[in-house]
């Protein structure tokens, strides 16, 4: 995912990106086969997903169909969204009663996105879904269409208050945890570790590490340091090419994106240094690195938690739910699938691009149509 | 004597301003920041500093001659994000495509600054303005040309290119300063180079003595976003993957690398061997930085404060000495 700038801010973030996903853990490529076919299952029907709150919805939500959905996509341009939306567009398709699927693009600008809402609700949607460049700033214009009957769902980012229907994420902090405690094993309980993050200042992050350093409190792993690495391999390597002379012995590294993660172990590979057990998310980059390099480097571990790509597609049933007269969750919060050695070839695309998000219910066929 | 000694400071200022105080700043920059972490004074971290700064020095070697030449190239991070994502789709992680990446990417690159050189010349639309709105419109492409998911992949022939070296010096340095050498042998060896500097210091005396103005200032354009496509191709075959956000750092550190190196903004004065010892100034303290655990934030201001106070040096040592 990669794009910084101003729309970067939010594309990163938004991405949110760590982490893989897929519950219950079951192995992907197959799924995504059988989702094709059965779209109660497969990769998100075997999700590991937990109610917050009490349930919504009902008869006071319910709507004749057939419905209108608007999706306000606060920013399109990196693979993440790409194939957020494609999972998104093809699950529209399998449900009858859904008329008209509009997507209107925030293009990372905040007052645009609102604008946007507001255009959405003017033409009188059933559903508007959301991912929110600010949780601050739609929460107004989310609210007025709450109330004036339109079923809202943000998803992926938070949006602030409870002034929406139902909101489908991620628990970024818990993710660091677990994390946190992979690493935590892979170094028996003892070593020397640095982190790098995403774009400057941003709350994925920052939510992850905290987990991360919460879990490594009390144990003998030594934190050396943190840096931003704005989830793009170019500046993960650059930097880790400078942890690497200021630290001789670095014995294991959390990232909470694959880019950084691969950008990191590239960056020891050209120091001609062992490489060590990382952290990061579903990005196919990483995963084929590891297989790439795995045999000559004994001590290469990593474990993966994504954020999951097709959050969308939680989302889209959660409104569809809601119309329907039926009762969801006020807040569905995803547990991503942990993904490492054991598991990373049901993951893997191997003949896919780097940026591919592995945690998909997209098949090889949509996920060449995504990344031509 | 008196004479001599009379005219020493001015001779001082001179010799500063000639030789670049930005050498004084990378050498002191150096010292202070070995002293600070024993991690910067080993070979290895040395090389790597070279290795990194070639990207930004190549791309800033290009955006001298355009700034020499009285203008502003805003759109060398499009340029650097539209040649990894098109050279990566074009590559495809097969060494027998390189000759096309490179042809492709580089052709793209001249047409990208024609047009950057014809909205400032025939359109008249101030550079700064020309060159920012086709910084987007080069992002813009790349996006609509991935529809945001970039694919492609770096051959292991191409990326040697980046990532390799001969008797440890990277081979991106020697790129570096080889092409850094060609373009000061221009600016200063050439008629065109001369030309260059005419243009930028007056372009309507420069009209008057003969040189044809308008076809140099498209030329430096042209010149800016090829080169800046050499340094993208590089960065490419450095990390080996396409990424949509790759060129966006060089956005402004492309010109700050430029200004440290004393060459002013107004056109007609500096020059490409400063910006190299600019190029060095910005990464070594970036590395600097990284090392000592200094945070984003603080970077950013130190990178500020740092290019502010250059221009100040740079025009009290002008002022002085003229």
């Amino acid at each position: 995912m990669s794009d910084k700038a101003k729309s970067g801010l939010w594309a990163r973030r938004d991405v949110l990106r760590t982490a893989a996903g897929l519950a219950g853990g079951l192995a992907m490529a197959p799924f995504g086969r059988v989702l094709g076919a059965a779209s109660a299952g497969g990769v998100i029907g075997a999700a590991n997903i937990s109610a917050v709150g009490a349930k919504v919805g009902g008869a006071s939500m319910k709507k004749p169909g057939p419905y209108r959905i608007g999706f306000s996509n606060g920013f399109s341009g990196n693979s993440w969204r790409a194939m957020c939306l494609a999972s998104l567009k093809a699950e529209a398709a399998k449900h009858d009663d859904i008329e008209d699927l509009i997507i209107f693009d925030g293009q990372g600008d905040i007052t645009k996105q609102v604008n946007d809402i507001q255009t959405l609700m003017s033409q009188q949607v059933d559903a508007i879904l959301c991912i929110a460049n600010s949780g601050t700033a739609v929460r107004p214009v989310l609210r007025q269409a709450t109330r004036s009957g339109i079923v809202t769902v943000p998803f992926n980012l938070p949006v602030e208050g409870e002034d929406w229907s139902t909101y489908v994420g991620t628990d970024p902090e818990n993710k660091g945890k677990k994390l946190g405690q992979w690493l935590k094993q892979a170094l028996n309980g003892s070593g020397k570790i640095v982190g790098l993050g995403g774009l400057p200042g941003n709350s994925y992050t920052a939510s992850a590490w905290k987990g991360t350093k919460e879990v490594l409190k009390d144990s003998d792993v030594e934190i050396l340091a943190f840096k931003d690495a704005y989830w793009e391999e170019d500046r993960a390597k650059v930097v880790m090419a400078d942890l690497i002379a200021a630290y001789p012995e670095i014995d294991g590294i959390w990232c909470d994106g694959g880019q950084d993660a691969a950008g990191a172990v590239k960056a020891l590979i050209s120091a001609n240094r062992d490489l060590v057990p990382v952290t990061g998310d579903d990005y196919n980059g990483l995963l084929k690195l590891y297989h790439n390099e795995h045999k000559s480097h004994p001590k290469f571990e990593f474990a993966s938690l994504s954020e999951p790509t097709w959050e969308s597609v939680v989302a889209l049933r959660a409104a569809l739910s809601l119309l329907r007269g039926d009762t969801v969750p006020k807040r569905q919060i995803i547990h991503p699938q942990l993904i490492t050695k054991d598991n990373y070839t049901d993951y893997m695309r191997a003949d896919m691009p780097d940026g591919v998000f592995v945690d998909t219910n997209l098949s090889n066929d949509q996920l060449q149509k995504i990344f031509s | 004597m008196i004479a001599l000694v009379s005219r020493s400071p001015s001779h001082w200022v001179a010799l500063v301003r000639d030789k670049g105080v930005v050498w004084i700043a990378v050498v002191g920059l150096y010292l202070v920041s070995s002293v600070i972490s024993p991690a910067m004074f080993q070979v290895s971290q040395v090389l790597n500093i070279l290795q990194v700064a070639a990207f930004l020095g190549i791309i800033a070697a290009g955006e001298t001659i355009v700034l020499l030449a009285g203008g502003i190239d805003l759109s060398v991070a499009g340029v650097v994000t539209l040649t990894n994502i098109v050279s990566t789709s074009v590559l495809l992680g097969k060494a027998g495509n390189i000759p096309a990446a490179i042809a492709i990417t580089l052709s793209l690159a001249l047409a990208v600054g024609l047009i950057n050189g014809l909205l400032v010349t025939a359109l008249r639309i101030t550079p700064l303005i020309a060159t920012l709105g086709m910084n987007s419109i080069l992002y813009g492409a790349a996006l609509v040309y991935t529809g945001g998911a970039p694919h492609g992949s770096v051959p292991q022939a191409f990326q040697v290119v980046g990532q390799g070296s001969a008797g440890g010096v990277p081979f991106s340095t020697v790129s570096w300063l080889a092409l850094s050498a060609l373009m000061v042998w221009i600016s200063r060896a050439t008629v065109y180079g001369r030309w260059i500097y005419a243009v930028g210091a007056n372009p309507r005396a420069a009209g008057l003595m003969g040189a044809p103005v308008r076809r140099i200032t498209v030329s430096a354009y042209m010149v800016s976003s090829t080169v800046a496509a050499i340094g993208g191709l590089l960065l490419t075959a450095y990390i080996g993957s396409p990424s949509l956000g790759i060129g966006n750092q060089f956005l402004l550190t492309s010109i700050a690398a430029v200004v440290v190196g004393g060459t002013t903004l107004e056109g007609g004065v500096g020059g490409v061997v400063g910006t190299i010892g600019g190029a060095l100034l910005i990464t070594e303290l970036n590395s600097f930085t990284n090392i000592v655990q200094v945070s984003t934030g603080t970077q950013y201001v130190l990178q500020g404060l740092i290019i502010a106070l250059s221009v100040f040096l740079y025009r009290f040592v002008g002022t002085r000495a003229a």
